[in-house]
């Protein structure tokens, strides 16, 4: 009795994906369903095929542009159409569950909440439209920064004993539990938060160094807190070795660039990309990498015209050159240090 | 690699600070008394509150390490140079009430959390789950009470905060070293030759 009604407003929805799927435009809705449709492919596959080791590459899909979602083309709507009938077909043939649970209820809830939540971590919704739907319309709100996404082993069961949940309303999706979790309100908001989470914990594992092949909260953690604390480390060994080597905290970078006519003169940028220096720098100042010297000249003009107190850079020369022995000992110990 | 608009932005603040400081001290002290840990201290403070002030409050660690600089009465010069007297004042207020607000905020979705984990574990502990998964669990805290040591203003901050300003946070001390180091680099050849 519900399940006919339910029946049929599932099919509703799969007429209006249909519908919005071939009117190519880019209004503020639109663009959200028409976002979901950049991504159910892979994630119907990934869940359908319960493939949650294969890291799944969204970057055909949804993640080339970064906020906005636009629509590509028609012909790529098309090909995702493809896809997706396809999978619906596949979803009837593959598994027997799948074609039960299409006839269970699932409607689409629109969230309101502006946070993102992780379109992985959406259960595995047998039918491929809601699951788009909802899958979509969170990632378009979502930044597009993700690149992978990869299914946790918790996460990954397929749809065995799956226990719908109750509304009523049109806008509510049907969110199936996972065997033995809890589905009132509060674990589902948990599991949204931790799936945020855990994106977040993806995006961070992407930015630190070697941190992509480990799995796990708990090391993915230690190497991020590795990581800060060897930058503010350095942040500390580099505020030293530059209060060592000036005996004023000034930072005359006229004298950095000794060979230069120097002039501290506002109004000009004088050509100050100095070949010599920079050459000479090149070999002492790279350990790791290439470094090379900036155009010191768009500095110039804001920074040497206010202060009035300024050393001229003859005084600096000077105090370089009479400081020179003491400090050449102090950057020395320093580099040893280092 | 050529540096970024941020880098240069924050060089222009660094430097402007640090001039700020030597003409301060010039006038007050003599230049000589500073002493190299002196020298470092304030090097390294123009330097943060600096890529601090680049972010212009958007983001809550910097909003805290400005806070944290200006809670010490000596440092009032170099952050009334660098940032501009009203924003020492509107920072001074501001964070402290979000703050709160956001520890409260913290304090009763704890309390929560906790009733429903214990609603819950009562649910899964026929599935013997539990004991690797709280163990994880524990470090994952553990983890987190580190991290939020290091990232400025991180005690306030709820989980999936803390990981934003822990990105952002990141993204800006990568800057920030990078700048130091090159201004390093060149001051040290400089010297040499």
């Amino acid at each position: 009795m519900e399940r006919i009604g339910d029946v049929e407003s599932s099919l509703q929805f799969g007429e209006e994906i249909e519908r919005l799927m071939t009117i190519p435009h880019e209004s503020g809705t639109a663009s959200s369903f028409t976002a979901l449709l950049k991504l159910p492919a892979n994630q119907a596959m990934e869940l359908l095929h319960d493939s949650s080791e294969k890291p799944y590459d969204y970057s055909l899909n949804c993640t080339s542009s970064s906020s906005h979602l636009h629509f590509p083309s028609n012909l790529d709507l098309l090909e995702r159409a493809s896809r997706l009938s396809v999978f619906s077909t596949a979803a009837a043939q593959d598994s027997p569950e799948t074609t039960n649970s299409s006839q269970n209820s699932l409607k689409v809830k629109n969230e309101p909440t502006e946070t993102d939540s992780n379109p992985k971590s959406s259960p595995e919704i047998s039918d491929p439209m809601s699951q788009t739907q909802t899958k979509c319309q969170r990632s378009g709100k979502r930044k597009g920064r993700e690149k992978k996404v990869k299914n946790s082993s918790k996460k990954s069961k397929s749809a065995e004993n799956e226990k719908p949940e109750e509304t009523e309303k049109l806008p509510y999706v049907h969110v199936r539990a996972r065997r033995g979790q809890a589905t009132d309100s509060h674990s589902l908001a948990e599991r949204a938060r931790r799936e945020k989470i855990n994106a977040r914990m993806k995006l961070l594992q992407e930015l630190v160094p070697g941190c992509n092949k480990i799995s796990g909260t708990a090391l993915v953690l230690d190497e991020i807190i590795n990581h800060v604390q060897t930058l503010q480390h350095q942040v500390e060994m580099l505020s030293m070795r530059l209060a060592a080597v000036n005996p004023r905290i000034n930072f005359n970078l006229d004298n950095l660039f000794p060979a230069e006519s120097g002039s501290l003169v506002e109004g000009n940028f004088p050509s100050m990309v100095m070949p010599l220096t920079w050459a000479q720098v090149q070999p002492i100042g790279n350990r790791q990498q290439q470094q090379q010297l900036w155009h010191f000249d768009t500095l110039h003009q804001p920074v040497w015209g206010d202060n009035p107190n300024f050393i001229t850079p003859e005084n600096s020369l000077l105090s370089y050159d009479s400081s020179a022995n003491s400090v050449s000992m102090h950057s020395n110990r320093l580099k040893m240090e280092l | 690699m050529p540096p970024s608009s941020i880098e240069k932005a924050f060089l222009k603040k660094w430097l402007k600070g640090l001039q700020a400081l030597s003409s301060s001290s010039s006038s007050s002290t003599s230049k000589k008394e500073m002493s190299i840990f002196e020298r470092k201290k304030a090097i390294k403070l123009s330097a943060d509150v600096a890529m601090a002030s680049l972010k212009n409050g958007t983001t809550s660690w910097s909003r805290a390490l400005i806070q944290n600089a200006s809670k010490d009465d000596n440092n009032r010069t170099l952050l009334k140079n660098m940032l501009g007297s009203q924003c020492d004042e509107k920072l001074s207020r501001g964070p402290t009430t979000t703050s709160m607000m956001c520890s409260m905020r913290v304090r009763s979705k704890r309390v929560l959390r906790r009733s429903c984990r214990w609603r819950r574990v009562r649910k899964i502990t026929k599935d013997q789950r539990v004991h690797a998964g709280s163990m994880a669990k524990r470090l994952v805290k553990k983890r987190t009470q580190v991290l939020r040591s290091l990232v400025p203003g991180g005690e306030y901050m709820d989980e999936y905060s803390l990981f934003e300003e822990t990105l952002d946070y990141i993204m800006s001390l990568r800057a920030q070293v990078d700048v130091m180091r090159r201004l390093a680099n060149a001051s040290e050849f400089s010297s040499k030759s």
